[in-house]
Order: C-alpha cells, then sequence, then structure tokens
C-alpha cells in the first residue's frame, strides 16, 4: 500500500501519526506488556479496588451474612475505630517496626557494614553468616526461634541466660513483643547491611583521604563525614524495611500467631484473625483498607523523596 | 618513621580485634539458631535445644522421604514457586522490555503503579484475593464437573483449580512477584542499546526471532536476577499457601512445617529439623546468587 | 542501481519538529556525506532512509519506487551503527552471517558467504572470536561485514569511525573508499568530520536544523559555500566573516567598508546596491602578509606557530580576523602588519546569509 505523494506545504499530517513498521512496533510493545496488565489486574489491583467495596459490606464466610451480604455503608470503619484490637495491633505493629527495622536492623547492619570495610581475614564467613537469616524461609525462621526461646531451663536461650545469673522463662509469654523485635531484627540485619555497605562503598575515597590530611580523627570522620553523606541511603532504607516490616505477616505467625493474647498481633495478622478465624471479611477488609493506605502513603513518600526516576 | 608506623599498625591491631569482638557477637545471634537446626537434624536423639549429639545419624532424613510425604511436599513446592518463578521470568521479561522501550502515554503512570503496588502488603489484599479466587474457581468447577468424569473431578481441580489448586496459588504467586521482575527488567533493558534490535530489524528479524536470538541472550543476567528474586519470595512465602491450600496432596514445605510443629502434643524434631533444613538450602544458596543483585532492585533509577 | 531521492520530507518527535522538509537526491553509486552540527538531525534522516522512524510528511523514493511504507529489511539497505551493535553473544561468523541465517539460508551456503566477505574485510582469521575479543578497528569491519553479506543496494554509515583512534580513522576512510568501489553501491555516511567528508564524498550534504543548507560536491562546497553557515562550517580554520558596507563609485569600482575599519575592493558581478549592508567571508588561507604601507594594516593579537603553517589572530570589536600562513613566520604579538587578500577570494552574502555571488 502506497501513501499518496504529500505535499511538503500544505498536505503535512499529523506530528503523532506512525506508519507501517512504527505503528506495529508500538502495537508489539503493548502486545509484550498485555499478559502482565492482566495478571496485575486480575490479581492485585481489581483486589486492591475490591477490598474498598468489601470494608463497606458485612461479607463474611460464615454465618447469615455469608449467603447474603448487604451493604452497611461505614459501619465497619466506626466499629473499627472503637475496636481496642485494632488500636492494639496498630500500636504492636507500630512498636514493632520501631524496634525491629529503625532500630535494631539499622544499627546492627550499619555496625557490621563499619565493621566488615576493615580487610579482616574472616570477612567473607562472616559475611555469610550475617545473611543467612536473610534467605531462611519464614516458617523456619518462626521455627527456629520458638526452640531457642522455649520454657525450661535446658532451652537455648535460657542457658545462655543463665551465665549472665538471669531466670529461665519462657520468653515468647513474658516479653513477648521484644522477642518478635529480636527475631525480626535477626532476619533483616543483613539487608541494612548490605544496602549500607553499597551507600558507604559509594563515597569517594579521596574524601576520606582528604580528611586524613586535615588530621580527621576515625571518629570525627565516622559522624562528620560517612553518616551525613549516608543520609540518602538510609532515608532508603528506612523507607524500604518500613514498608516490608509493616507487610510482614509468616514471621510472627509462625511464632506466635499473634498472641499471647494479641501481645505479637501486628496488623497482618489481625486482618487474617480476622476474615479467616472470626470469618468477618467486611470487617477483615476495612482494616486491609487502612493498612494499604497507610502503605500506599509511605509508597508515594518513597517516590517523592527519592525522586524516582522512570 | 618508624616509631609512628609501629603505634600505628598497634592501634590497627587493637581497633582489629574490637571489630573482631563485636562481630563475633553479631555472628553468634545470626548462627546459633542456624546450628541448633542443623545438629538436631543429624542428632539421633535430637531435642528443641541447641546440645551436642550423642550419636550422628541421617535417619531423620531418611524418614522425610521414607515414613513421611516429604517427597510429595517438596515437589509440590518446587512445581509451584518454580512455575511462578518462570511465569514472572517470561512476563517479567516482556513486560520489562515493553517499558524500557515504550514512549507511550501510559509508560510513567504505569511504572509508578508498579512502584506503588510494591508496597501493597500482601496481607491487605488477602480478603478480596479469596473472594477473587473463589469466584474463579465456581467457574473453573462448573467446567470441570461438566467435561470431566465425577472421579476425575477432584484430581483435576487439583491442577486448575483456583482455591486449593496449583494454578490459583501460581497465578497469584507470580502477580506478587511481578512488580519487581518488570522493574528490574525495565531497568535493565534501559541499559542496552536499542541498536541491538534495531540491527535485528535491519537484518529482518521478526519480533519473535528478535526476541529469541537477541534479546533473551542479551537480557540474561537480568532475567536471572528478576527470577532469583521471584523464586526466594515465593519459596519463602507462607501466607498464600497458609490461605490458599488444604489438601493433604497439596501441601508444601512451609505448610507441611507450620504444620508439624503446630501438633504441640507429639513433636519429632528430628523430622522437623531435617524438613527445615530442606527447606532452607534452595533459598539459601538461590540468596548467595542473588546477593549482589539486591542493592540494584532499590538502587535501580534512582537519583539519591 | 539504487538512486535515493527525498522530496520535502519531515519528521517529528511528539512536537518537536526534527526534520523540516527536506529534499535530496543521491545518485546511484554515489557516496554521500550527511554533515551538520550536533542534533541537526542527521541521525534521525537515516534512520528514516533506513525504516528505523517513520516518515511524517514527505516521500522517500528508491529508485523511483517509493519506500515509506516499506518495512526496513525489505528495502535493500543495511546500515552500520556508531555503536557497532554487534550481538556480544555471538561469533564474528555468527555475527556477520545472522541475516542470512533468520533467512533460512543452508548453513554451509552462509558459511562460504561470511568467508567471502571475511576475506574482503580481512576478518578470516578472527571469525570464531567474540566481539569482546576484538579490537575496535575489528569491530569496525565486523559491522561493515554484517551489513555488506546482505548485498545491499545502499548501505547507511552513522558516524563509524567516531569511536576509533586517529590514525585507524584514516587507515579505516581508505579502507571504506576501496569497499564502496568494489561493492558499487550507494553509501550514505554521517560524519561530524569535515575532513572525512571533503576526503570521501561524491556529494556533501551540509544539515542545519533539520533542513538541507546545502547539497553539493566537495569541492563546490568550498568554493562556494551557498550561505553563511555552509561557509563557516567548511573549511578549518572558519572562514573569516567581516559585516561590511557596499561603496559604488561612478567610475564603476566597487569597494566594502568593512565596520573593523577594512576597505576591501571587489570585483563586481554581485547583486548589492550602493549601500546596502552585507557579509563578506573571507578564508584564513586567503590571506597574504605583505610589506607595509598596506590597504590593510592590522595588529597581531595572537601567534599560533606551527611550523608547517602559522595561525595570526587580529582582535577587533567590530569581528575578529584569523589568518593562515604558510611556513613558520616569526612575527610578534603587538606588531603592525600588512595584509592582502587574494584576488576573487572574497565570498558575499546579504545580511540574512545567503550567498549573492553569481555564479
Ligand atoms: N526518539 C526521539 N525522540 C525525541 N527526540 C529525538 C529522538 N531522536 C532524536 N531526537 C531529537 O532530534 C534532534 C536530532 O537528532 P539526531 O540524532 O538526528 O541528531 P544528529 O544530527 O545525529 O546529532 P549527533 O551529531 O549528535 O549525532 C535532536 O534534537 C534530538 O534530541
Ligand atoms: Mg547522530
Amino acid at each position: 500500500m502506497h501513501t499518496p505523494m504529500v505535499e511538503t506545504t500544505t498536505g503535512r499530517s499529523s506530528p503523532m501519526t506512525l506508519t507501517g513498521y512504527q505503528r506495529r512496533a508500538a502495537w508489539h510493545l503493548k502486545l509484550l506488556l498485555a499478559p502482565s496488565v492482566l495478571l496485575l489486574g486480575t490479581f492485585v489491583i481489581y483486589p486492591a479496588f475490591y477490598s474498598i467495596y468489601l470494608s463497606l459490606t458485612n461479607e463474611a464466610l460464615s454465618g447469615p451474612a455469608a449467603l447474603n451480604p448487604r451493604f452497611v455503608g461505614t459501619r465497619n470503619y466506626v466499629r473499627l475505630f472503637s475496636d481496642g484490637g485494632f488500636w492494639n495491633s496498630l500500636l504492636v505493629t507500630f512498636w514493632f517496626v520501631l524496634g525491629s527495622a529503625i532500630i535494631g536492623q539499622f544499627i546492627l547492619g550499619l555496625v557490621s557494614a563499619v565493621l566488615l570495610r576493615r580487610p579482616l581475614r574472616f570477612r567473607p564467613l562472616i559475611n555469610a553468616i550475617i545473611l543467612m537469616p536473610n534467605a531462611v524461609p519464614e516458617v523456619v525462621a518462626g521455627f527456629m526461634w520458638v526452640g531457642m526461646l522455649a520454657g525450661g531451663e535446658h532451652a537455648t536461650l535460657n542457658k545462655i541466660v543463665a551465665w549472665f545469673g538471669i531466670p529461665s522463662q519462657n520468653w515468647l509469654v513474658t516479653f513477648p513483643l521484644t522477642m518478635i523485635i529480636i527475631v525480626n531484627t535477626w532476619r533483616g540485619i543483613a539487608f541494612a547491611m548490605i544496602l549500607l555497605t553499597s551507600g558507604i562503598s559509594s563515597i569517594s575515597h579521596e574524601l576520606y583521604e582528604a580528611a586524613r590530611m586535615d588530621g580527621a580523627t576515625p571518629r570525627q570522620i565516622f559522624f562528620r563525614l560517612t553518616l551525613p553523606l549516608l543520609m540518602p541511603t538510609i532515608f532508603l532504607y528506612m523507607l524500604v524495611s518500613t514498608v516490608t516490616t509493616i507487610a510482614l505477616f509468616g514471621l510472627v505467625y509462625a511464632l506466635t500467631r499473634g498472641g499471647p493474647g494479641g501481645a505479637t498481633e501486628i496488623i497482618g495478622i489481625y486482618i487474617f484473625n480476622q476474615s479467616f478465624t472470626a470469618f468477618q471479611l467486611g470487617f477483615g477488609s476495612a482494616v486491609a483498607v487502612v493498612m494499604l493506605a497507610i502503605s500506599v502513603v509511605i509508597g508515594i513518600g518513597y517516590v517523592r523523596l527519592l525522586k524516582v526516576q522512570v | 618513621m618508624p616509631n609512628g608506623s609501629a603505634k600505628n599498625s598497634a592501634s590497627v591491631k587493637s581497633a582489629d580485634a574490637a571489630a573482631y569482638g563485636v562481630l563475633a557477637v553479631i555472628s553468634l545471634y545470626c548462627a546459633i539458631p542456624f546450628l541448633w537446626v542443623f545438629i538436631a537434624s543429624v542428632d539421633s536423639e535430637p531435642s528443641q535445644f541447641l546440645a551436642w549429639p550423642k550419636e550422628w545419624s541421617l535417619q531423620n532424613y531418611i524418614n522425610i522421604f521414607a515414613r513421611q510425604d516429604g517427597f510429595l511436599w517438596i515437589a509440590n513446592s518446587l512445581i509451584i514457586v518454580g512455575s511462578a518463578t518462570l511465569i514472572v521470568m517470561v512476563l517479567g521479561g516482556l513486560g520489562g522490555y515493553a517499558l524500557s522501550r515504550s514512549h507511550g502515554w501510559w509508560r510513567r503512570p504505569f511504572l509508578y503503579t508498579i512502584i506503588l503496588i510494591r508496597v501493597v502488603p500482601p496481607t491487605a489484599l488477602i480478603v478480596p484475593l479469596y473472594k477473587v479466587l473463589l469466584t474463579a474457581n465456581s467457574v473453573v468447577g462448573g467446567i470441570v464437573r461438566a467435561v470431566m468424569p465425577p472421579d476425575l473431578v477432584r484430581p483435576t481441580m487439583h491442577i486448575f483449580g483456583f482455591i486449593d489448586g496449583y494454578l490459583g496459588i501460581i497465578l497469584v504467586l507470580a502477580a506478587t512477584q511481578l512488580p519487581l521482575a518488570l522493574w528490574i527488567m525495565k531497568t535493565f533493558f534501559d541499559t542496552i542499546p536499542r541498536d541491538y534490535e534495531e540491527a535485528a530489524v535491519m537484518d529482518g528479524a521478526t519480533l519473535m526471532q528478535t526476541i529469541r536470538r537477541v534479546l533473551i541472550p542479551l537480557a540474561l543476567p537480568g532475567l536471572g536476577a528478576a527470577g532469583l528474586f521471584a523464586f526466594i519470595i515465593a519459596w519463602g512465602d507462607f501466607l498464600m499457601p497458609l490461605i490458599f491450600l488444604s489438601s493433604a496432596e497439596l501441601q508444601t514445605l512451609p505448610l507441611g512445617l507450620f504444620r508439624a510443629y503446630m501438633r504441640v502434643n507429639q513433636l519429632d524434631y528430628g523430622f522437623m529439623t531435617a524438613l527445615a533444613v530442606i527447606y532452607t538450602l534452595p533459598a539459601v544458596i538461590a540468596f548467595g546468587f542473588a546477593r549482589r543483585f539486591l542493592v540494584q532492585t532499590f538502587g535501580g533509577g534512582v537519583k539519591g | 542501481m539504487a538512486a535515493i531521492e527525498l522530496n520535502g520530507v519531515q519528521k517529528s518527535f511528539g512536537t518537536v519538529d526534527v526534520i523540516k522538509g527536506v529534499d535530496i537526491r543521491i545518485e546511484d553509486g554515489e557516496f554521500a556525506v550527511f554533515v551538520g552540527p550536533s542534533g541537526c538531525g542527521k541521525s534521525t534522516l537515516l534512520r528514516l532512509i533506513a525504516g528505523l522512524e517513520s516518515i511524517n510528511a514527505g516521500e522517500f523514493l528508491l529508485d523511483g519506487k517509493s519506500m515509506n511504507e516499506v518495512a526496513p529489511d525489505k528495502r535493500g539497505i543495511a546500515m552500520v551503527f556508531q555503536s557497532y551493535a554487534l550481538y556480544p553473544h555471538m561469533t564474528v561468523a555468527q555475527n556477520i552471517g545472522f541475516s542470512l541465517d533468520l533467512k533460512k539460508v543452508p548453513k554451509d551456503e552462509i558459511r562460504a558467504e561470511v568467508e567471502k566477505v571475511a576475506e574482503m574485510l580481512q576478518l578470516s582469521e578472527l571469525l570464531d572470536r567474540r566481539p569482546a575479543a576484538l579490537s575496535g578497528g575489528q569491530r569496525q569491519r565486523v559491522a561493515i561485514g554484517r551489513a555488506i553479506i546482505k548485498k545491499p543496494s545502499v548501505i547507511l554509515f552513522d558516524e563509524p569511525l567516531s569511536n576509533l583512534d586517529a590514525s585507524l580513522r584514516v587507515q579505516m576512510r581508505a579502507e571504506l573508499q576501496r569497499l564502496h568501489q568494489e561493492l558499487a553501491a550507494t553509501v550514505v555516511y554521517v560524519t561530524h568530520d569535515q575532513i572525512e567528508a571533503m576526503t570521501m564524498a561524491d556529494r556533501i550534504v551540509v544539515l542545519k536544523d533539520g533542513e538541507v543548507a546545502q547539497s553539493a560536491a566537495p569541492i563546490d562546497l568550498y568554493k562556494r559555500p551557498a550561505n553563511t553557515f555552509v561557509g563557516t562550517f567548511i573549511g578549518s580554520p572558519r572562514m573569516n566573516l567581516l559585516s561590511a558596507s557596499v561603496r559604488r563609485s561612478s567610475d564603476g569600482s566597487v569597494e566594502a567598508r568593512a565596520d573593523n575599519g577594512w576597505v576591501i575592493v571587489l570585483p563586481d558581478g554581485f547583486s548589492a546596491f550602493d549601500g546596502d549592508r552585507i557579509k563578506i567571508g573571507i578564508r584564513p588561507e586567503h590571506l597574504r602578509l605583505v610589506a607595509l604601507p598596506a590597504a590593510i594594516s592590522a595588529k597581531v593579537s595572537v601567534v599560533e606557530r606551527l611550523g608547517v603553517e602559522t595561525y595570526l589572530t587580529f582582535n577587533h570589536p567590530k569581528g575578529s580576523i584569523v589568518a593562515r600562513l604558510e611556513g613558520d613566520i616569526t612575527v610578534k604579538v603587538g606588531e603592525q602588519v600588512g595584509l592582502e587578500v587574494t584576488e576573487n577570494a572574497c565570498h558575499l552574502f546579504d545580511s540574512s546569509g545567503a550567498s549573492i555571488q553569481s555564479g
């Protein structure tokens, strides 16, 4: 098919017109993306919006509402905000994120990253050991720590603390929140270390040499040079680890299933329990919508503050 | 100055010693749970506590296969996670390429959506997802019952069912891992000059030929990274099987392990620790390979 | 047989017009070179010819047949990319034979063709290597091999030598010319380098902001630039431009009074009236030193002695002048010297920059 001769001055086609090979190529690209769109649309995007609808109904897995769900308006939300369990789960989640992601993983990760910059002989071994907890599946991690933290004087942690004169106890019962923080810290040191190591190594070597020429002590170098230059990386780490820690489910569920008495019921577990133990899908969805909103707000912050280029 | 350097090396040594001290504590913290699981798994009389075995034995591993359905669980996990990973690699590769090369108006919104999807917690989606899969499952169930003899309905649904079937959980796991793969592949293709494809076009290659003969070989490192991450996360995931799988025939490793240690009164630590080791091994190996890509998945495309 | 004809070709990306109506004719077997400043649309024009970009308006004819809607691989055109775009996962032989392989040509036939091409390009020893194990010049030759194995009627080159070092560039220049003669294909060649353009081209197309500034044989471009843009673009150091007013005396003589004070006698035969503002282009090599007193005298501001020639710069607020003199000349900065313009060597342009010279 030949296009008729186009006159230069008058017959100019629209600048966006694509012809032949180009149009086909653009069409091909959409075709290549279509399966991804379909998959994400069906299993992520649609459910995300559907959860907003569900949260406005009294949908349930069993009982009369299961057969005939009704639209209940904002009733679930009203109930939610006066529900002690919900506020408890938010608070537990807050301490959990603060204790493990923001403080525990970050500090130990930073310490490891800084110390492992030294040309130590066992560096690769130590590196591998710190990475292991990050690779282990959630259930295995939970299983391991149930053993570590068990009650009775033969239990591993009790044996260790006995050296310091601390009495035996059932750790997951006496200090449940602290324990899940310790376990999650254990799991996430590696991620903080990897990210911070890459941040540190991207700081120019010449800066350190210049600082040494100026007579800075190692301590001054760390606080006046490394830390400020590491700020963007630290920020990235904080955002990413906050989002992933809020989203956590399996690790804590495998350890405590939210117990005892809701002491470790982070929001993910609260949703699960409300929806699949208490079978209240509508109410569970309302909690999920709140969680979704929190995560998306942090996600938008991530995009904006780090100037993600797309 | 010999004096200065002597002092220097002494201070380096003491600093090294201090570093070793701190790192040793961190390493013990990280390693002790592994030590227990590993040692208990080869102990003939394993317990819940870290202890040196009186007698070493591989009986626990043998038991998994001889006395339990360990083989089935491993196979289920491999089939489900392997298929999801494969889907993620194929779709992530094709889609990432399209995202890297297209100029359409939808490109930016799409990429931002992908970033936002990555922060959506899976727990926030399980309820609507359950409803979606329930609907899909009843549709598939209707079809299967219509075309299959009654005694084949159950096995068929185990494969094509959306609830308590391979297909559903495979697609769900693939969907949750796809955004990261799309992002990795998009940033990867951004670094591959278009000249390669254009040269192929000039050589007369069709789209499929370009993909097969030029793009896939060029994209292998990226595809490897995307596949590794999808595998590691899907392999370790516990939430989706917990919700969407129930039949004993579909039991996967995380479910098997979880259900085993929920049976409070009859815990077999040898069995569980051996299963934990088997379950952990692929993840640790994959993580070893994936480690060097980890930073790029967050740093890629980010301007500090 | 492949004559290229572009008629009113336009191309825009979004709202940005990149090619704004280009008319070019390149004869069969010609070696045509596109030159122009960075971003003027050389690569885009080449890619329009290749079919990698679509033409928004106008027509591209190959031997009189419209190619607008013809797929890139069906045009009988081959392209050598600036980055070479050699597939890193294929050997040299596989790279060169890829297009035949795609057409399902039998393996032994491909091998024979590849060997023929490799011999022509002195690549026979390297056929089993991968691109990573080749030098820059060798990669360049593989890229050319991949183009010529298709026996194209037109070969496009986008700055093919820009990644090579200077000496290799000279060598490849000669090799490309030899190939052009052997293959008898039409060549369109994009470069930044005007020496490359001047030495290799049968025809140079100078592009400016998506338009053709001039299309002519190299020496015509040098001798008769159609405008100040071409005048200053071709030649090194660049042509001096002086703003001046025309003075036509009653006795028929014509002179130009430049704003920097120079008075230059001009032969008549150009279209400008008494008092018109014009621009005079004088190439640095067309200035000579003469003994004082002289019609033009100027104070030397910079002396650059290169041995074989000497550049003198005369700074002036109304237009600085560079002279390029043969041999090593010992004048001092600050010295007053007399200058003379080679006869008939002035290029005259109107105030918009278009040539007003007849003939
Ligand atoms: N795909 C595109 N989308 C938008 N603008 C483009 C595209 N390709 C080229 N351009 C623009 O078109 C103009 C001409 O580009 P082109 O690559 O043809 O220049 P060029 O003459 O080859 O320059 P150079 O000598 O630097 O290679 C440039 O301003 C460029 O930014
Ligand atoms: Mg270019």
